[in-house]
């Protein structure tokens, strides 16, 4: 016994040693050294300055991204120029888990890339992982205000005044107005076999699960495989996109009525609509594979052209309709008018907004936050986007007919080959980690098939939900916490509804979910998002 | 009379033997001792905005919180019945496949048999998974071969319904496990003395009679500290089986603790909650082992301390 307690000494005596290694890390002031001599000029890009090589960790948060700088000759053309070179950190399984290890760990790399809509964004802001992209610009870089539109400056400014986050692709009000909006959600058929049906309408109930059922009977095999008469977009721990806000929006739920945040999960529309899918799973119309299937199956299945219909975004889809097109014309995926609610109301599908889609920091612990912050300059500016979408001149783009565009050769292996473009080139944006998309338009080609019809279908239905973005709790309030649990009871909900037996234990489910968030809490969350949304629209002018 | 050595002579006689455990000595100490002191956090509000030293303290409100909550019954019940399971199926298994394997003669075909049975035990879960789903698909391999036997047969979702998840997943890991299981009784087989069964066999024992009174007494030692040990085990699924089979068509029969855990902690970021949930469990374990540990000193005179 004595021995054992002997032994237990040393183990705490040694347990108390190492803790302090763990309790270190974060709290601190911010305290940049100021660039010693004459004040920096606010109209001289700051990368001028100094080139000399320096290297920088990227962290993506998408484990689906596959280049590697470096590898083509336009990323090593860019290190050249400025020096920077960069080292991509990629998640290889779930992005959530890699992340939230790293800030757990206190130690990001020097850049970092999410989307905006992801609640570690908040976190790290507020943890004080980030530096404030203002503090570094004013004592680095002047030339990044000249680089940055002012209305992103504003919707991603904090409370306490510091911007830390610049978006790619994001939309301002004012670039509605030069360009059209598109949305990616689309109702998906293949052509071939909606034509054979005679092009019947699916916008009713009754059209809709008529449709479905017919293309089964017809076209029972897809090359000696089982046709899938409607997929959605991944089922995931927290729902699916596809019968969430995409089935929403097709129905036209408006997001707020009277000027109050509405509960769209409440809709009696959508409820109508989700009791169909339901009648669709009962009558055989929905393979247990789209429960299970992740992304990586659906493309390959959307390449073999085994859907039927598809609640998609075709922005997801761009190779595998490639494949198609190449296989034949005929059995691509076109869009055509999907759920609709009983008045027959046109969608309102949601466009690209000022959040954008990705959001990038300069961590606190960058080796050389003076050097980061100029290189995001850089890209943020027309020369760097440029670069970045154009290339070389001479090698990948020239200015032919009076306008800067790709060569021809490179344009065609752009469309054909999107793989092997990137091996080879590196243009057209494959690093798109501050990609300004309406600014990019003025580069591109026409838009080409079997493409542009997917885009242009959805034209007249987008409307903007920016006032919408950015409304979400941080995960560890209180109301976060509500927001947390009402998704996983929606995640785990969802499949029940769809394969209740009976439309009476639909209901009876339907009702047990709402009483259910209402105990959980949703009127506070609702009041929550309320305000922010309140604060949003003023951000936005409205 | 042996004279009484002191701790320190005794440790410099055999310090090539303690050389030889520092390493897992020091291993220990880093991955399964500091990491204890990280256990406070379920007693406070951790964020990632803090460290775990300057945390507010919140007490046993996640505690209060465990016992509100469906999802956590849910899983327990869920955990509690897939362990079970395995208890009565995985544990006795690989007892009985190494009494028959130590019955069998031709020493060649006995170490193919175990070497074939305990390979499937070195193919990880990602993999093993990655072949299971596609097979128990509504039209993979397996529905197919049972349509062939019953025509009149309707394929069924194995992995896509709550039903029959829980013996899918005892039956899974029990083949993946059964001949690496059968290792330990093996190895306490060799040490019988041959000429207890030497002496079984004049008294006129077959081998039935030999298996029944002379193998299974000797092992029984090791049969019952691996029992104490499963059953303070119970509340451990295997975490990534289950991350690997869960999908959103079963998890009301594959949701267990771990994954729960996992899910709330890593994916939704409350760390403390989590660990509560993880802290209570190891509390029920460490209850368990205690009570299976006790039961047997009392009964058979054997523990595991």
């Amino acid at each position: 016994m004595k021995k054992i307690l002997q032994l237990l000494f040393v183990v705490f005596l040694l347990t108390a040693a190492f803790v302090p290694v763990f309790a270190g890390g974060g709290g601190d002031d911010l305290d940049l050294p100021a660039v010693s001599g004459e004040p920096l000029d606010p109209n001289v890009p700051g990368w001028t300055l100094d080139t000399s090589p320096v290297r920088f960790e990227w962290y993506l948060n998408f484990s689906w991204y596959r280049g590697i700088w470096g590898e083509d000759p336009v990323s090593r053309y860019v290190t050249e120029k400025t020096g920077v070179d960069i080292e991509f950190i990629i998640p290889a399984g779930n992005e959530a888990d890699k992340l939230n290890t790293m800030i757990a760990s206190g130690n990001l790399p020097d850049f970092v890339t999410i989307g905006w809509w992801e609640p570690q964004v908040k976190e790290i802001i507020a943890g004080g992982m980030v530096l404030p992209l203002d503090v570094l610009a004013k004592n680095y870089d002047p030339y990044f205000f000249k680089a940055a539109v002012p209305e992103r400056v504003d919707w991603y400014t904090q409370e306490d005044g510091h911007i830390y986050c610049y978006p790619n692709a994001s939309y301002t009000p004012g670039d509605y107005e030069r360009n059209e909006l598109t949305s990616n959600q689309t109702f998906l058929v293949r052509k071939d076999m909606y034509e054979a049906l005679g092009s019947p309408d699916m916008s009713t109930p009754e059209g809709f699960l008529n449709a479905l059922s017919q293309a089964q009977k017809k076209f029972p095999k897809v090359n000696g495989q089982p046709l899938i008469p409607i997929g959605f977009k991944e089922f995931s721990d927290t729902g699916n996109d596809s019968l969430e806000n995409y089935l929403m929006n097709f129905l036209a739920i408006p997001m707020e009525k009277n000027g109050k945040l509405y509960d769209r999960f409440a809709d009696p529309e959508y409820k109508r609509w989700l009791n169909v899918f339901r009648e669709a799973q009962q009558r055989g119309l929905i393979s247990s594979d789209v429960y299970l299937d992740r992304r990586t199956h659906m493309e390959e299945k959307i390449a073999q052209g085994r859907y039927f219909a598809m609640l998609y975004q075709y922005t997801d889809m761009r190779d595998a309709q490639g494949i198609r097109f190449a296989e034949n014309p005929n059995t691509i995926y076109m869009a055509v008018d999907g759920p609709a609610n009983a008045k027959g109301d046109p969608p309102r599908l949601a466009g690209q907004g000022i959040a954008g889609w990705t959001v990038t920091f300069i961590s606190k612990t960058a080796k050389n936050p003076d050097r980061a912050i100029r290189f995001m300059s850089y890209l943020m500016s027309e020369e760097g986007q440029r670069d970045l979408y154009l290339g070389i001149k001479g090698l990948t783009w020239d200015v032919i007919n009076g306008k800067e565009s790709f060569l021809p050769k490179v344009q065609k292996l752009l469309k054909d080959d999107r793989a092997a473009f990137d091996k080879k080139y590196g243009a057209s944006m494959k690093y798109w980690m501050l990609m300004d998309s309406p600014q990019v338009v003025k580069w591109e080609g026409q838009p080409e098939s079997p493409y542009k019809e997917l885009s242009e279908w959805t034209k007249p239905y987008t409307v903007s939900y920016a006032a919408y973005d950015n409304i979400d709790p941080l995960s560890f309030e209180p109301e976060g916490i509500i927001g947390s649990k009402l998704s996983s009871l929606w995640g785990k909900t969802l499949p029940k509804l769809l394969k209740a037996p009976s439309e009476k234990e639909f209901n009876a489910i339907w009702d047990e979910l709402q009483a259910e968030r209402k105990k959980l809490g949703l009127d506070k969350l609702m009041a929550y998002k309320q305000e922010k949304v309140n604060a949003n629209k003023k951000k936005l002018g409205k | 009379m042996l004279k009484q050595e002191s701790l320190l002579t005794r440790l410099s006689r055999q310090k090539a033997l303690q050389a030889m455990a520092i390493p897992g000595l020091i291993w220990m100490i880093v991955f399964n001792y500091i990491p204890m002191y990280g256990v406070i956090i379920a007693f406070k509000e951790y964020r990632v905005i803090n460290t775990i030293g300057n945390a507010p303290w919140v007490g046993l409100t996640h505690f209060r919180e465990i016992f509100r909550d469906t999802d956590f019954f849910l899983t327990m019940k869920n955990t509690l019945g897939i362990s079970l399971l395995k208890l009565l199926i995985g544990f006795p298994l690989p007892i009985v496949f190494a009494l028959l394997l130590n019955e069998i003669r031709t020493i060649r075909f006995k170490r193919w048999v175990q070497t074939v049975s305990y390979l499937p035990h070195f193919l990880s879960w990602v993999v093993l998974g990655g072949i299971m789903i596609p097979w128990l698909s509504e039209t993979g391999f397996i529905n197919e071969l049972l349509t062939k036997i019953n025509p009149g047969r309707e394929a069924v979702p194995f992995l896509g319904r709550p039903e029959g998840f829980w013996m899918l997943s005892v039956l899974s890991d029990t083949w993946k496990e059964m001949g690496w299981g059968a290792i330990i009784y093996l190895a306490a087989m060799s040490g019988i003395p041959p000429e207890l069964y030497e002496a079984a066999v004049v008294d006129g024992a077959n081998r039935f009679h030999k298996m029944r009174y002379v193998t299974l007494p000797c092992i029984a030692g090791t049969i019952t500290i691996l029992l104490i040990l499963a059953i303070s085990g119970i509340l451990n699924t295997n975490f990534e089986q289950m991350l690997v089979l869960n999908n959103p068509l079963n998890n009301d029969a594959s949701n267990v603790i771990d994954l729960y855990v996992y899910r709330t902690g890593i994916r939704g970021l409350r760390f403390s909650y989590s660990t509560a949930v993880g802290l209570f469990k190891a509390l029920i374990a460490l209850v368990l082992l205690m009570g299976a540990n006790g039961l047997s000193k009392k009964y058979q005179g054997r523990s595991l301390f």
